[in-house]
């Protein structure tokens, strides 16, 4: 009997002991909501520190703020620079072949060398990197200065997606029609739990459907390396009011990327030479994983772009908390049961 | 030295294999004269064979061979009859039920014909077997517990046929594949709102870790007693001897009631037969009668309700709804060719206005 008490007196030493195993530095468990509801983030603190020293590694070395310069000059076929200083026009170039063309200096990447501001290469060929470029500039300056919504004041530059590679990652084109992606460009619906407790004919989303918004899910939180709770409370999916911030973030982020897929991206097709185009001719489009390369904030979360102002578009403040689209609300709403049976009524879950 | 003591005997007899009771044989014979094994012999007993198979019995083999033989072929093809694949992919390779745009009408072969194709053979052969085990046990003049209680697991089996179909949707079966079965329970579960709130999903829970604890609880009993001659359980049923009584004791000592030798058979047969039963009610009841368990169960008080973690206006909550992935019937999300792009505009500066906050 005695040996069977010590028994017992060192397995409960040893179980103790072993919770110090837990929150260690190779894995951490952040608790995000309510106890008791595995409202978790799980993260490996080794892989993460890695993949920052990796990225710090590869980095360019943030230039040097451009001396002031008098108003621009009257440049010859500057379409979008335009409205930049001369010294900043030149750092901003000096950036972009780093950020995109592989190197600095790199500038034929992108220009006729005997002549900068042709749009055309001395045998008359259109020089697609040029126009695309352009395009993609007035697409950052967007993603700036009208989505703070998504990017706050982080910001993005040629390089978030980039990373010193003329193509992002997570490039992709039309392959057929059950294509997930789809709603990175213009599928919308990825509903499927109702908003009532009884079946009415407003939802018929089928559980195969239901699969294939599961699929884009995996997709995002492949894309931004989290796990289901960084956005969604695992008990009611579809609940707005339970989730985590993170999601409203991110559903700034998914209207952001259809946005830019058919105002920028997607209408570039004509442009770019064939090869750069898909299997059913379409051009590159993007997706979450193009900017934040499996990680929940591109880059970390460096704010890059307040040291860009060519990239700023209409935005100028880079301090101020910009203010939300969805901002809090005074009163905490719980969830409530409503007795309508369509969902057209309005007066549904707040989900 | 501990000796394992009891009435098991290690001991294995070899003798003319026994060929049971003289049946019937106007339907079916038995098959073989029966051999010995000496490993079955340490799981049970060392005779195998003779098999009786019966006109069910064949009848079911035959179907369930075909329902595995399209299923095969499908997850054949899938891989361009590469064995090698074959065997690589297989835990991925999954035979689908047909497109929601299909809803309960017969889709092409390659859209879900050859699913539905595969779910009925199977369900046949299923159903015969049943037979079989029924038709088995009254010839030996058995009770049909066996067959009542596999009738249990096949009502859950055919909910999952019946719950598509008052939903109206082929979509909703299971498909036929390792991990895809795995990824339609997940699905359904969302879909439906978290089948963690459905009620009766937690009965048929409770059913199956109670079976498997009173499973654990009955065995470690007997065996605790077989020295005693407690796996000669019938006996002790009738003529209660040492072993029942100290087993019974142990019981009440510890948790102060017991079952007794005849009804522990009873609780394990009804929690098994419970475990299937309640999840096939839940299941018929997902989607017919309630839509969303999470809402359902806070509507009856059952999900508890925490500080919510987003603070939103009924305003900015109806900006931040989607729209359903299925609406009316026939308005299931088709695929367009997409349009060929526009010429960019590549030099116009951007004219895009503030981000839309809704769904157009």
């Amino acid at each position: 009997m005695h040996t069977l008490r010590l028994t017992a007196l060192a397995g409960a030493v040893l179980l103790t002991s072993g919770c110090q195993f837990l929150g260690t530095h190779d894995r951490d468990v952040v608790q995000v909501g309510q106890r008791g509801t595995a409202m978790e983030i799980n993260y490996v603190a080794r892989d993460v520190e890695t993949s920052m020293a990796d990225l710090q590694r590869r980095m360019p070395a943030m230039l040097p703020p451009a001396p002031a310069g008098g108003p621009a000059p009257a440049w010859q076929n500057v379409q979008v620079l335009g409205d930049i200083s001369v010294p900043e026009f030149n750092r901003t170039m000096v950036a972009m072949s780093q950020w995109v063309a592989g190197g600095p200096g790199n500038c034929a990447y992108c220009h006729n060398l005997a002549n900068f501001a042709s749009d055309t290469y001395p045998d008359g060929a259109a020089i697609y990197t040029k126009a695309v470029a352009r395009r993609m500039i007035q697409m950052t300056r967007t993603i700036n200065s009208q989505w703070s919504d998504h990017v706050a004041n982080t910001g993005v530059t040629c390089y978030t997606c980039h990373l010193g590679k003329p193509l992002p990652n997570g490039l992709w084109f039309y392959t057929d029609e059950n294509q997930v992606l789809r709603h990175y460009l213009d599928n919308t619906a990825a509903r499927v739990a109702s908003r009532t407790v009884e079946p009415s004919p407003a939802n018929r989303s089928s559980v195969k459907q239901t699969e294939w918004v599961w699929s884009v899910m995996m997709n995002m939180s492949t894309g931004l390396g989290v796990n289901c709770t960084f956005c969604h409370n695992s008990r009611q999916f579809a609940s707005w009011e339970q989730a985590p911030p993170q999601r409203v973030t991110a559903y700034a982020g998914l209207q952001m990327v259809r946005q830019l897929n058919t105002e920028y991206l997607a209408p570039l097709a004509p442009v770019y030479h064939p090869s750069r185009l898909g299997p059913m001719g379409d051009a590159p489009k993007a997706q979450c994983s193009t900017c934040h390369n499996g990680v929940y904030k591109p880059l970390y979360g460096l704010p890059m772009a307040r040291h860009y102002p060519a990239f700023w578009g209409d935005k100028t403040d880079w301090d101020t908390p910009p203010r939300p689209q969805f901002t809090a609300a005074p009163a905490p709403m719980m969830d409530s049961v409503p007795v309508a049976t369509s969902d057209s009524s309005g007066s549904g879950m707040p989900q | 030295m501990l000796e394992y003591q009891n009435l098991f005997s290690r001991v294995q007899i070899r003798h003319a294999p026994d060929q049971g009771l003289p049946i019937d044989e106007t339907f079916g014979q038995r098959y073989g004269t029966g051999t010995f094994s000496y490993w079955l012999g340490k799981i049970g007993d060392a005779q195998l064979g003779p098999i009786y198979l019966g006109f069910w019995g064949i009848t079911s083999i035959f179907f369930g061979f075909v329902a595995i033989e399209i299923i095969g072929l499908n997850f054949f093809v899938q891989v361009d009859w590469s064995p090698v694949e074959f065997v690589r992919q297989l835990p991925w390779l999954t035979l689908e039920p047909p497109p929601p745009e299909y809803g309960l009408s017969f889709p092409p072969m390659a859209q879900g014909g050859w699913y539905l194709m595969a779910g009925f053979f199977l369900t046949i052969s299923i159903l015969l077997w049943w037979v079989r085990t029924y038709t088995r046990a009254r010839a030996l003049g058995m009770g049909t517990h066996l067959a009542w209680a596999f009738g249990s697991a096949i009502f859950l089996y055919l909910t999952f046929f019946f719950q598509p179909l008052l939903v109206g949707s082929w979509s909703e079966m299971v498909p036929f594949g390792i991990f895809a079965h795995l990824d339609w329970t997940a699905a359904f579960s969302m879909r439906y709102g978290n089948l963690y709130y459905n009620p009766f999903h937690a009965l048929s829970i409770a059913f199956l870790y109670g079976s498997a604890l009173l499973f654990a609880m009955h065995a470690a009993t007997i065996l605790a007693v077989s020295r005693l001659g407690g796996e000669r359980e019938i006996e002790q049923i009738t003529d209660r001897g040492t072993a029942a009584e100290r087993s019974q004791l142990f019981w009440r000592w510890t948790m102060g009631f017991n079952a007794t030798m005849e009804s522990i058979h009873r609780w394990a047969w009804w929690f098994a037969v419970l475990t299937t039963f309640t999840g096939g009610i839940g299941i018929l009841l997902t989607g017919t009668v309630v839509d969303n368990w999470y809402l359902w169960a806070v509507k009856h008080g059952v999900a508890p309700q925490y500080e919510a973690l987003n603070k939103l206006t009924p305003e900015q909550l109806e900006k931040l709804r989607g729209q359903y992935m299925g609406t009316l019937q026939g308005g299931y999300p088709t695929y367009t060719v997409p349009a060929p792009a526009p010429a960019p505009d590549a030099m116009a500066p951007s004219t895009s206005t503030a981000p839309a906050g809704g769904t157009p």
